[in-house]
């Protein structure tokens, strides 16, 4: 993770939140000419091209993550209305491939929002964060400098996770044999509550993260200035979230599969 | 995807499953993890005191058959190495034995960093400060293709 020491200041528009975007500007309708709105232009109402903007962009929210879904959801309905191929027939064949492209970049983004975990991963994925690159950035750190890498879940929850496999494997063994262990099995049990328990928290935790960031957002939109550093506390501790959900989330899957077969 | 026939042979074969005794002051342990896909891999290492050679290796990894394969390859290459020798082990050059697919890349870099866990628990035991190896040349991580 390339943490930067610089104290930047995020400039007034808070499209400058998410790295390499920027939100397009107000350009003319093809065909009257009058300044458009995102999807028709708000004089004549014909669709206009589409444009490879981010999602939240698309349906013109802020890069905020706690949203309304009964708003977005009407939103997605509104707007597939409008886009339907089906209502763009009897239009000019660019605006009917138009509204095809924009129909089919509408169901990606309303997918992908909808979604409390999609919608975090993709706003991370705007922020530059990829998972597989940190972890090879982390492992040239350990070679050039000789120190240990920093693993980037907590070693307790490793230890967890390692354990209960072991467990996993002795009782899918067992199971195979034809000779269930009643005790593994109601440790499993146990532990299962536990990783659960564990699971349910990273929400709460989640949801801590979103607000944080929701408010720089907010501080940013007002004119208020964001530091580079407080954006990236931010989204790290985002990616963090997601990372041990990961792991519970197959661990669980994991346990239930053996309990249940 | 089709796995090479080296991780068909690592994974229905692997060699040195299993572990050794954590607490003792000859044995290194790194437990590493990726959270790209929920692995887990320990790997352990028992050092000779006199000669800092590597004579013994276990590991036990939970995750595809590409990270079974890349640490079963990294038991078998650390043993008979020295310390020092060990750490200049390179992901890439488990991604050409095993001919690793781009997309399993992130498998390799897990066993290589096993091994450093490894040393490094094996360093902190024996009172080492590990910066032995920052001499050793950084060479750059396999990107993908």
């Amino acid at each position: 993770m390339a943490l930067t020491d610089q104290k930047k200041t995020a400039q007034l528009d808070s499209g400058i939140l998410v790295v390499n975007q920027s939100r397009p500007t107000k350009v003319n309708c093809w065909s009257c000419g009058a300044m458009r709105a995102a999807h028709f232009c708000q004089e004549c109402g014909k669709v206009q091209p589409p444009t490879p903007v981010d999602y939240f962009t698309f349906f013109g929210l802020p890069f905020r993550l706690n949203l309304e879904p009964e708003k977005l959801e009407g939103e997605f309905y509104a707007l597939s209305r409008h886009l339907h191929p089906d209502i763009n027939a009897i239009n000019s064949d660019r605006e009917q491939q138009w509204s095809l492209e924009k129909s089919s970049q509408l169901n990606d983004a309303y997918r992908t929002l909808k979604d409390p975990i999609t919608r975090t991963e993709y706003l991370l994925r705007l922020q530059g964060v990829q998972l597989e690159e940190q972890s090879k950035a982390a492992t040239e750190e350990a070679r050039r400098t000789g120190k240990l890498k920093k693993q980037v879940v907590p070693p307790d929850l490793l230890e967890q996770v390692f354990e209960l496999n072991m467990q996993l494997e002795e009782m899918r063994m067992n199971k195979k044999m034809g000779e269930p262990d009643r005790t593994l099995e109601r440790e499993l049990q146990d532990s299962k509550k536990h990783v659960q328990d564990r699971y349910n928290g990273l929400v709460e935790e989640l949801h801590a993260a979103w607000n944080e960031w929701d408010a720089l957002i907010d501080r940013a939109e007002q004119g208020g200035s964001v530091l580079e550093d407080d954006r990236i506390a931010v989204r790290d501790k985002m990616v963090d979230v997601l990372n041990r959900r990961n792991y519970l989330r197959n661990l669980l899957r994991d346990i239930d599969e053996v309990l249940e077969n | 995807m089709a796995y090479s026939d080296k991780v068909l042979d690592h994974y229905s074969n692997p060699r040195n499953v299993g572990s050794l005794d954590k607490n003792s002051a000859e044995v290194g342990t790194g437990l590493v993890g990726a959270p790209e896909c929920g692995d887990v891999m320990k790997l352990q290492i028992k050092v000779n005191p006199a000669t800092n050679i590597i004579e013994d290796a276990k590991f036990k990894t939970f995750g595809c058959g590409s990270a079974i394969a890349s640490s079963s390859l990294a038991t078998e290459w650390v043993k008979g190495k020295t310390v020092d020798e060990a750490l200049t082990i390179r992901n890439t050059d488990i991604v050409k034995e095993l001919s690793l697919p781009p997309v399993k890349i992130h498998c390799s870099v897990l066993a290589e960093d096993a091994i450093r866990a490894a040393i490094g628990d094996w360093k902190k035991k024996n009172g080492q400060h590990s910066q032995a190896q920052a001499a050793v040349q950084p060479a750059p991580v396999e990107q993908r293709a």
